[in-house]
């Protein structure tokens, strides 16, 4: 009986104990939802299996969507192969217009808006954080050194 | 007491203070994304300079959310949906300029209240949580885990799974007693020695999710320039408006205040039962709705209570007691600081500068909210497609900065803005999530520091007086969030019924 209340402590084999213990509770636990809630789901007069819903929502904006995730792919991958400045400058700007919808995309004011909004902002935040505050930022091609000053421009 | 003040910190707790508002009156951004976005500037800064631009954050972002609640209807935070039930109404009798005013007096009461709370109630803590051996650290982490997922309305087992599952995905690292690594994959171990970072998982949690979720529904402008430009003053506000309200005002900053004490309660739950308590005390209920004082007083003081009692587990047990919490904690640990039981012995100076700047803070956040009201109600035009992409921009930096320059971190934005996602469409709590990511690595560790002071025996758990009076809490909660788990499903049920 006292045996069944103790666990080992085994030196080389601890890291395993409480990732063990969690991942039985989660099978355990995940059974469970599955099992209360197909049971719930047959009370209401439906199958224990239900097809799931719609995943997004009706009429989604597709091109927002997945240009999203492919721009931001895109932004991470170049960061630090061009440089920090440079490229979010584009990326910035890049997202502005993803995300202006079709409406104003013939609308030159707000593309230029958008050039003004990614060069201040990124600049604002490069020459603030990089250069002022000495943080790292991602460093590439595009990167600025100037020696003489001691500043890089990332 | 000495405490750290002067025109440099005051400048950037105003800072903080103007920021967050902004953040909180622009739905879809809360205080949490505010304080995570600017939490990379704190690096350079010392602690104390780092605690003001925070908490001006913190209190702004509460705050702000208040505005579009008013004007339009929307919570700009999730803390400030019962101020749309009082709020929006008096706003189309064209009292809006009183309601936002009204709004703002409450809401630095509430702050006010609740730092006194905070003054007051941590010590005590603290010098309880000293005597707490790993048994109860681990309990009372077990404790915050079941908090949480007792209050994940209805869906408690799915709380407490994805709260585990934030657990089991702290532990992808190398176990810090033996060296060893696991569940990394080959490839990964040189950038995964210490799990995932907490700032790319929160921000990928919350802003990057959201980022996604408003993608996906075409970020649509909520509102046009009318609802700002005709804010009405057809009834002047006046301080008389609180009278009669002292107790509503008490009761219902200590409502937030002791909700936001119990980890992982958001503030949205802490104005709803301060709501419905002005109701239930009030002497004429059926007004509370139509636009009445009564219920805007009572969701705007419980909101704000909830920034000083958030921080009361956080200082005296080093647990955060709610997400924008969870974000200091990483600002703490950046700067070197452990907060936990020892915290306020061994820090006494960043103590007092804490409550210095709540209070700072909180008169600030008047000073610039009252006043300029009508400049205010113009934050709720600034359009989301000109914001996320700077958002993002910053997040990066913020990411990449987390332990000197890795891409690696700057990924796991996308990744876990992609998990967000995910859990929020399959209807998880990702709030539970978080908390259980945050504290994962502590319950571990407690756990086999317990286990190996017992000789791996479990019954160790048990044998401790202190260790009862956990234990009973965690069962109060469970039996109380069964009842309420069946409460709220027949509720829903009966809605349903009725929607048929």
């Amino acid at each position: 009986m006292g045996d069944l209340f103790r666990i080992d402590v085994v030196y080389s084999t601890q890291h395993w104990i409480f990732p063990t213990i969690i991942i039985s509770i989660l099978v355990i636990l995940g059974l469970v939802i599955l099992v209360t809630e197909g049971m719930g789901r047959v009370k209401a007069g439906k199958g224990f299996f239900t097809k799931p819903g719609r995943f997004f929502a009706e009429n989604y904006d597709k091109v927002k969507l997945w240009g999203c995730v492919v721009l931001m792919v895109a932004y991470f991958f170049l960061l630090d192969k061009i440089g920090f400045t440079v490229c979010s400058i584009i990326f910035v700007f890049l997202f502005n217009t993803l995300f202006a919808g079709p409406a104003r995309m013939k609308d030159v004011r707000y593309h230029v808006v958008s050039v003004i909004i990614s060069v201040v902002s990124v600049l604002i935040i490069s020459i603030l954080f990089g250069t002022v505050f000495d943080i790292t930022l991602p460093d590439g091609v595009c990167t600025i050194w100037i020696q003489s000053l001691g500043i890089t421009i990332f | 007491m000495p405490f750290a003040i002067g025109p440099e910190y005051i400048a950037v707790a105003l800072l903080g203070v103007v920021i967050g508002i902004i953040f909180g009156a622009i739905p879809g951004m809360t205080a949490t994304m505010a304080v995570a976005v600017f939490l990379p500037l704190t690096y350079a800064y010392s602690m104390e300079m780092a605690l003001y631009l925070l908490l001006g954050l913190y209190v702004g972002g509460i705050s702000g959310g208040l505005v579009p609640a008013i004007l339009i209807s929307i919570p700009g935070t999730p803390s400030s949906v019962c101020t749309t039930f009082d709020g929006h109404p008096m706003a189309l009798r064209g009292e809006s300029e009183r309601a936002l005013k009204i709004g703002v007096t409450a809401s630095f009461f509430g702050g006010l209240i609740s730092l006194a709370v905070l003054a007051l109630f941590t010590p005590i803590l603290a010098g309880w949580a000293i005597k707490f051996s790993a048994v109860e650290k681990f309990l009372i982490i077990l404790f915050a885990l079941t908090v949480i997922a007792a209050l994940s309305k209805g869906q408690m087992l799915r709380g407490i799974w994805i709260g585990l599952l934030g657990v089991l995905i702290a532990m992808m690292n190398q176990f810090s007693v033996n060296n060893a690594y696991r569940m990394v994959p080959d490839g990964l171990k040189t950038y995964m020695q210490g799990g995932f970072q907490l700032f790319p998982v929160l921000i990928g949690l919350f802003a990057m999710a959201e980022m996604f979720e408003q993608c996906e529904t075409g970020m649509h402008a909520k509102y046009s320039k009318d609802d700002s430009a005709g804010i009405g003053e057809n009834v002047k506000f006046r301080f008389s408006d609180f009278k009669g309200q002292v107790i509503n005002v008490f009761r219902s900053s200590l409502i937030g205040t002791f909700m936001g004490i119990l980890p992982g309660v958001g503030g949205s739950a802490a104005s709803l039962i301060a709501y419905s308590q002005a109701k239930s005390w009030s002497k004429h209920p059926e007004l509370l709705g139509t636009g009445v004082p009564e219920g805007l007083i009572a969701s705007e003081s419980s909101n704000n209570g909830l920034t000083g009692g958030a921080l009361v587990p956080l200082l005296s047990l080093g647990i955060p007691g709610d997400s924008t919490t969870a974000v200091l904690i990483g600002a703490f640990m950046l700067q070197g600081v452990q907060v936990g039981p020892l915290f306020i012995t061994n820090n006494p100076e960043v103590w007092n500068t804490i409550l210095v700047a709540l209070l700072i803070c909180n008169v600030l956040m008047f000073l610039v909210m009252f006043f300029p009201v009508k400049l205010l109600a113009k934050v709720i035009l600034i359009p989301q497609e000109r914001l996320y992409p700077v958002v993002l921009m910053m997040c990066s930096v913020g990411a990449y900065a987390t332990l000197n320059g890795r891409m690696f971190d700057v990924w796991c934005l996308l990744l876990f803005g992609v998990v967000g996602y995910l859990l929020k469409k399959l209807h998880f709590p990702v709030s539970c999530f978080l908390i259980g990511f945050i504290l994962g690595r502590d319950l571990e560790n407690y756990f086999i520091q317990a286990i190996t002071a017992y000789n791996g025996h479990l019954t160790g758990f048990f044998v401790r007086p202190m260790g009862w009076v956990i234990w009973a809490l965690i069962i109060i909660f469970v039996a109380y969030a069964i009842l309420d788990n069946r409460k709220s499903k027949k509720r829903n049920r009966t809605a349903a019924m009725k929607g048929e």
